[in-house]
C-alpha cells in the first residue's frame, strides 16, 4: 500500500461519520463510502501530495453524493406518473421517510435542506473551520455563515433544545 | 443593551470570532439572560450532534473499505448491488482475486518463458497466448468438446463494439477481449481447477468473472447465430450483426 492509501485508511472513520451526516441512513452511508472511495481511487493523481487529503476526500464524498441524490430524483421520475413525479423528483425526502424509524437527530438532518445539511455536516460533526468549509463546498463565507445558521435554527427546534 | 445577532453569537460557540468580537460577546452574555439560553441551545445541539456521530466514527469500519484501499480491487458486485450480497461473498470475491496474484505469478507468467503460458504481458496489457488464444479465436460456447481445456462461457459485444468472450480452464478463469492484434485479456480469477458441474456453478471465481463481463456487456450476449458470425469474421468490431 503507497502513502496515498495508507493516508485514506486513517480517515476512513471521519469519512464514514461524514457520509452518515449526508445520508442519514447507515447503509447509504456506507454505499456512498464505497462510490466515493472507487472515485477516488480513479482520480489519485489529481490530488497532490501534501495538500489535505481529508478535504479532498470530503469534497468526493460530497459530489458523490449529490450525484447520487440526481439520479435518485431521476430514478423517481421514472417509476411514476409525470404530474407526481415533477414533486417527488425535488427531493427523496419522501423515499426515506418510507423507511424504518429514524433515528432523531437523522430525522432532523433529514427535514434540513441539502445545502444546509453539508454545511452542519462540515463544521458541527467534521469540526472544519468556515473558512475550509467555504472553500471545500466553493461558497463565499457569507453564504456559508447563513446557512449554518438557518440550519442550526431549525436543528434547535425539532431536536427541542431551547431552554425550557 | 448590545445586540448580537445568531450568526455572531454561533461563529462564538464556534469558536470563530476574534479577540474584540470575542470581547463583545461575552459582555452581552453577561448581561443578558436570554442571550445566555441561546448559545446554551447551541451547546446542547453541539452534544446532541457529537453523541449522535462519534459513535459512527469510533466503530470498526467495514472491512470492504479497508480491503478497497489493500487490493486497489473494485469489488463490482458491491458495487453493483450492495445491499444484496452477503458478506461472506465479498470474502470470496476478494479471496478469488488474491489467489489470482499468486496464480499468475506462480504458473502463468513464467519470467523468460513468454511462450509457456496461456497468458503473457506485451506493453503493459495481458494477453492471451497458445491454446487459451486459439480457444478463444475458434472455439463456440454452443459447440465445445465436453472434455475442451478451455471452456468459453459467453461471448458479447463492450459498448465500444469490440467482442469480448469469458473463458474457464484449470489454470485460470477470466475476459478476453478482441483487439486488432490479439485478445486482450481483461481480468483473470483462478481457474476451476478442471472441476466441472455443480462444484464449478458454486464457485466464486466464475461469479466474479460473470459479474466482470455483465458490467462490461453492452446489450445481450450473443446468441448461437451470432456467436457463430461473430468467429467467422475474425471477431472484428460489429462482426456479430447480420
Amino acid at each position: 500500500m503507497q502513502a496515498f492509501e495508507r493516508e485514506l485508511l486513517t480517515l476512513l472513520p471521519r469519512l464514514r461519520r461524514f457520509a452518515h451526516a449526508l445520508a442519514r441512513d447507515p447503509v447509504d452511508a456506507d454505499d456512498l463510502l464505497q462510490v466515493a472511495l472507487e472515485r477516488a481511487l480513479k482520480a489519485r493523481g489529481q490530488w497532490t501530495p501534501g495538500t489535505r487529503l481529508d478535504s479532498w476526500m470530503m469534497r468526493i464524498v460530497r459530489n458523490c453524493w449529490i450525484d447520487e441524490v440526481r439520479s435518485r430524483a431521476r430514478r423517481a421520475r421514472t417509476f411514476l406518473p409525470e404530474e407526481e413525479g415533477a414533486s417527488v423528483g425535488a427531493d427523496t425526502h419522501h423515499e426515506i421517510e418510507a423507511r424504518v424509524e429514524m433515528h432523531a437527530v437523522d430525522k432532523a438532518m433529514n427535514a434540513l435542506s441539502a445545502e444546509q445539511r453539508e454545511v452542519i455536516a462540515l463544521v458541527l460533526v467534521e469540526g472544519l473551520a468556515y473558512r475550509e468549509a467555504a472553500e471545500l463546498l466553493d461558497i463565499p463565507m457569507g453564504t456559508l455563515t447563513s446557512r449554518l445558521t438557518r440550519g442550526r435554527q431549525a436543528l434547535v427546534q425539532m431536536l427541542e433544545l431551547e431552554a425550557a | 443593551m448590545m445586540t448580537i445577532d445568531d450568526d455572531m453569537l454561533m461563529a462564538f460557540a464556534d469558536g470563530e470570532l476574534n479577540e474584540i468580537g470575542r470581547a463583545r460577546v461575552e459582555r452581552a452574555l453577561a448581561e443578558d439572560p436570554s442571550l445566555r439560553a441561546r448559545l446554551d441551545a447551541q451547546r446542547r445541539l453541539r452534544a446532541r450532534l457529537a453523541a449522535h456521530y462519534t459513535p459512527v466514527a469510533e466503530e470498526a469500519v467495514p472491512e470492504r473499505f479497508r480491503a478497497l484501499l489493500e487490493t486497489g480491487v473494485v469489488d463490482l458486485s458491491a458495487a453493483r448491488a450492495p445491499r444484496a450480497r452477503p458478506l461472506w461473498q465479498s470474502a470470496i470475491a476478494l479471496a478469488a482475486t488474491l489467489v489470482l496474484g499468486l496464480a499468475l505469478g506462480r504458473t502463468l507468467l513464467v519470467p523468460g518463458a513468454p511462450d509457456s503460458g496461456p497468458i503473457a504481458v506485451e506493453g503493459g496489457a495481458m494477453v492471451a497466448r497458445g491454446s487459451l488464444a486459439e480457444a478463444l479465436d475458434s472455439q463456440l460456447a454452443s459447440a465445445q468438446a465436453s472434455n475442451a481445456a478451455t471452456r468459453i462461457g459467453v461471448s458479447f459485444a463492450r459498448s465500444d463494439g469490440r467482442l469480448c468472450r469469458t473463458f474457464d480452464s484449470a489454470a485460470a478463469a477470466g475476459l478476453a477481449c478482441r483487439t486488432d492484434t490479439g485478445w486482450q485479456v481483461m481480468m483473470t480469477a483462478a481457474g476451476s481447477g478442471g472441476q466441472r458441474g455443480e462444484f464449478r456453478q458454486a464457485g466464486g471465481e466464475s461469479l466474479l468473472v460473470q459479474q466482470a463481463a455483465q458490467e462490461m456487456m453492452a446489450g445481450e450476449p450473443l446468441d448461437d447465430a451470432a456467436e457463430r458470425r461473430a468467429r467467422d469474421s475474425g471477431w472484428r468490431r460489429g462482426g456479430a450483426s447480420r
